[in-house]
């Protein structure tokens, strides 16, 4: 026991030391990305650099301040998600620093922090493999296998079907050939994949049932098929498909998988050369780096190739899975809000179709998830009652889904996919606004009756929200 | 364990690097280089030290081999987008160092810095000087010169090649966990010297461009150069305060704070046109000797330092332009050799007239033969300064910098080893933790 509490505050220490230089190093990244622009794209004059420099470094503050656990308590006292509270105001962060009138993220330096977002995609990617711990499966009841199913298919093809049908109309033709249209096609699935995704805050609405804990695990679930669809998009459509390699769709996801796979068994080997705090920097760093690097240099998907190396890494027996998972959590938040900076640095508010997307996108989802929620409550198995088939259908969209779209824009540079982004950010922060205007007041309801039942003092009650959160 | 890991390391970025091999380094590229540069040159690192060499040697190898010059790994593109961790690496360096520097405890060799500074690195860029003049028939870039102008260069150019590297000295000295007479007086020595070689080079660059009938304006070189000292030092003091009072009154996320500090003084400063080096140095002197917190400063920096030393380095390896020691081998290795035999014997000169220590006097002139940024950056001004010849002549500068780097960190390392200064960091430790333990326990 006595240890046990050693490796962990040796764990939390490596955590912090990993979390701070990471933290530290973005901006040298963000900075490599900047001078590493040609020559003659970039303007020169001192004070132009000096502000985007200061700009940046106050915006990797803001990023950390808005990690801090402070932060989160008042999101869980205000019960609001990190989407409205940080994620929301660092997009609009990114659309200001656009301005012109700001003038801190020019054209220039926007084409070049493809590096930062690289490395946020990794992270975030390392983060959520890293979640799937092969305990995951463990003790879940028989049937939960077909909600994940269907709870993730039947939105998917809704937001598929619609969106597509959406943009078919957009693009100005309903004929056979722009319905095949491999763009039109790939932004459909894109969508789709993003829909499908929940948050897991949606367990919060069953407070401490014992079901929380089941749905918490089904959103992790439904981040395998998050990544799976991502794969399956970079694979198959591919970005300058004339550049490099020329392989078939299938070939790139044999690639992207063993690109993942051999990251993650080198991880595991460099991680356990690992003697002090400062090498486990080193060795945290370089496997982020070099997993996002490779999959952004082949034109792949970042986080589905860290994913990989993640859920190995999380189920590879060893001391480091705790110092790693610290460390990947803490650094989580930040990271994603850097992420949300630069997506609201690339989103093209002026596209009109990405407007009229957005309305469409959340109803399909809504429809979807519903759908998908009354599917998933008949049948064998695992029976899902109203509370449960509820917190399904209103369910949030989870930071992945945002992920997902921020990959899309670094495969996809091209402005084509700018509508796709539009829908998927816009949709985010409304369905956010939905769900809380829908559930507040359930939700405190729902929670009081939870304690008063077990007879928990709701700082109880709290705890066990965070632990199936 | 490091070999296979460094050949996997490889078999992977070769594989992705063919996919394009010439394109352009895009985003992809510049984080594939990071983390390839990170991973590598730390298991280099650590094979360097399996075979008692330092790990930094590792470090620069790993960049070499992996860089343009050896197997290609790393593009040119690549490389360049990396450079910007040189002067964030400088700046964490200067502050480590600066932070360590107690001025009370140097007193007693301030005397022994100062003559070593003055027989051994101002003797040395004389003799350098007299070495490029008398080296003229094999150096064609001054065929064609007068007599006063070769002069001039002769001594512009003694004064790049003596150029010292207090990152290689305070790398080596936390690696091996070395402290004592020598670490300190090589400390002062290469810190002074760095100003020295500054002041020398605003000088001499500026008579030597009036020889050759370009505008030089004596009172804008001295403006300048007051501006980039007075001003470094002042900003630095400013620095210095900031992290005083975040320090003793925030204290959370200190790490982050610290490296946007140093990021800070290496990308604003330089605009500013001050030395980050300087900067840095200031503000941490000032918090040793100052204030409280130059303990909390040291173990800030600690988590950041050691990834930006290993790219640094390993950036510092990719860059090295072997290439000009196959045009310019033999004038290179001879002002290798004159430069380390000045070196060498004007330390000790210079510490027998200071009457210090006899380690000092037999091994403190190792530490100032390691070259590094500070160097490449002078080469690299010498050639703009000179348009006409200034690239045939950095071949040579370049190449003296390639053939130090390469050498002389084994050299340090070696020395601080054989004077028994290697590890008696830690042991100090130990005996103040001891002396702390006895004081409670009483």
């Amino acid at each position: 026991m006595h240890h046990r509490g050693r490796l962990t505050g040796s764990g939390a220490a490596a955590a912090r030391a990993v979390a701070a230089s990471v933290a530290a190093l973005l901006p040298a990244l963000a900075m490599a990305s900047v001078d590493g622009a040609p020559a003659a794209a970039v303007p020169d004059a001192p004070e132009v650099v000096i502000k985007t420099i200061l700009a940046m470094l106050l915006l990797v503050g803001l990023a950390y301040l808005g990690g801090h656990p402070r932060v989160q308590a008042w999101e869980e006292k205000l019960r609001v998600s990190q989407v409205i509270t940080a994620g929301f105001p660092f997009v609009l962060l990114g659309l200001v620093a656009r301005h012109p009138a700001v003038g801190v993220v020019t054209a220039p330096v926007l084409a070049q922090m493809g590096t930062l977002l690289g490395f946020a995609l990794g992270w975030i990617g390392l983060v959520a493999g890293f979640r799937f711990d092969a305990r995951l499966f463990g003790g879940l009841p028989p049937g939960v296998a077909r909600i994940v199913a269907l709870a993730t298919s039947i939105p998917f093809a809704c937001v598929v079907g619609l969106t597509g049908f959406a943009l078919l109309s957009i693009s100005g033709g309903l004929g056979e050939a722009a319905a095949r249209a491999p763009a039109l096609v790939r932004d459909a699935l894109i969508l789709g994949t993003a829909g499908a995704m929940t948050a897991k805050t949606s367990a919060r609405l069953l407070g401490t049932a014992g079901s929380a804990s089941v749905l918490s695990r089904v959103a992790r679930i439904e981040e395998l098929a998050g990544v799976l669809g991502l794969a399956a998009v970079a694979a198959y459509f591919r970005p300058h498909a004339d550049v490099g390699w020329q392989l078939p769709g299938t070939a790139w996801l044999l690639v992207t998988v063993g690109l993942g796979a051999t990251l993650g068994l080198l991880a595991y080997a460099m991680l356990s050369t690992a003697r002090s705090r400062p090498e486990f920097v080193v060795l945290t760093l370089g496997t982020v780096s070099f997993g996002a690097g490779a999959a952004s240099y082949l034109h792949l998907s970042p986080i589905v190739v860290t994913f990989i190396a993640g859920a190995l890494l999380a189920n590879f027996p060893g001391t480091h899975r705790a110092r790693l998972g610290a460390a990947l959590h803490r650094l989580e938040r930040p990271v994603y809000l850097l992420s949300l900076f630069a997506i609201g640095a690339v989103w093209d508010v002026a596209d009109w179709r990405g407007w009229v997307l957005i309305p469409i996108f959340t109803a399909a989802r809504f429809i979807g998830k519903r759908l998908g929620a009354n599917a998933a409550a008949g049948g064998h198995g695992v029976l899902l009652g109203p509370r449960e088939r509820e917190a399904l259908a209103v369910a949030p969209m989870g930071p992945l889904a945002i992920a997902i779209v921020v990959n899309a824009q670094l495969l996809y540079p091209d402005r084509s996919i700018s509508p796709v982004a539009s829908a998927i950010i816009g949709g985010a922060i409304l369905t956010e606004v939905a769900v809380q205007l829908v559930t507040h007041g359930k939700l405190s309801t729902l929670e009081r009756r939870a304690g008063a039942l077990r007879g928990e003092p709701a700082a109880t009650v709290d705890r066990s929200r965070e632990a199936t959160g | 364990m490091n070999v296979v890991l460094l050949v996997v390391l490889g078999g992977l970025m070769h594989a992705t690097r063919s996919f394009s091999p010439s394109g352009p380094p895009g985003s992809g590229g510049t984080l594939l280089a990071f983390g390839y540069v990170l991973a590598t040159a730390f298991f280099a690192g650590g094979l360097f030290r399996q075979l008692r060499l330092p790990r930094l040697t590792g470090y620069i190898a790993a960049g070499i081999v992996a860089g343009p010059m050896g197997l290609g790994l790393l593009s040119r593109p690549m490389v360049a987008s990396l450079d910007v961790v040189n002067g964030i690496a400088v700046a964490m360096i200067a502050l480590t160092a600066g932070s360590e520097l107690e001025l009370r405890a140097m007193r007693p060799l301030l005397r022994s810095i100062r003559w070593i500074t003055l027989v051994g690195v101002v003797g040395t860029a004389v003799l350098l000087s007299a070495a490029v003049w008398l080296l003229r028939p094999v150096l064609p870039f001054m065929a064609e010169l007068g007599t006063l102008q070769a002069i001039a260069v002769a001594v512009v150019l003694g004064v790049v090649m003596v150029a010292q590297s207090p990152a290689v000295v305070v790398a080596l000295r936390d690696e091996l966990r070395a402290d004592g007479a020598v670490t300190r007086t090589v400390l002062g020595v290469v810190v002074l010297a760095d100003l020295l070689v500054i002041v020398l080079f605003a000088v001499t660059s500026t008579v030597a461009k009036a020889l050759f009938g370009a505008g030089a304006d004596a009172a804008q070189t001295a403006a300048t150069l007051a501006w980039e000292i007075l001003g470094s030092l002042g900003a630095g003091a400013l620095v210095g305060t900031v992290l005083a009072i975040y320090l003793r009154k925030v204290a959370g996320g200190a790490s982050l704070f610290l490296f946007l500090t140093t990021v800070v003084i290496a990308e604003i400063g330089q605009r500013l046109h001050f030395d980050p080096l300087l900067v840095a140095l200031a503000a941490g002197v000032l918090v040793r000797n100052a204030t409280h917190v130059a303990e909390a400063l040291h173990r800030e920096l600690q988590p950041s330092s050691l990834p930006v030393s290993i790219v640094f380095f390993a950036v510092a390896g990719a860059s090295l332009h072997l290439d000009a020691l196959a045009t310019a081998w033999l004038p290179a290795s001879v002002i290798v050799l004159v430069r380390g035999g000045g070196l060498l014997a004007g330390s000790r000169v210079g510490a027998r007239l200071a009457g210090a220590q006899p380690e000092v006097a037999r091994y403190a002139g190792f530490g100032l033969l390691p070259q590094a940024g500070l160097a490449l950056a002078l080469s690299m001004l010498f050639a703009k300064t000179f348009p006409e010849f200034g690239a045939a002549a950095s071949a040579l500068t370049l190449g003296v910098v390639a053939l130090n780097e390469l050498i002389a960190p084994a050299l340090y390392r070696s020395a601080l080893v054989r004077c028994g200064e290697a590890g008696r960091a830690d042991a100090e430790t130990d005996t103040a933790a001891a002396s702390a333990l006895e004081v409670v326990r009483h």
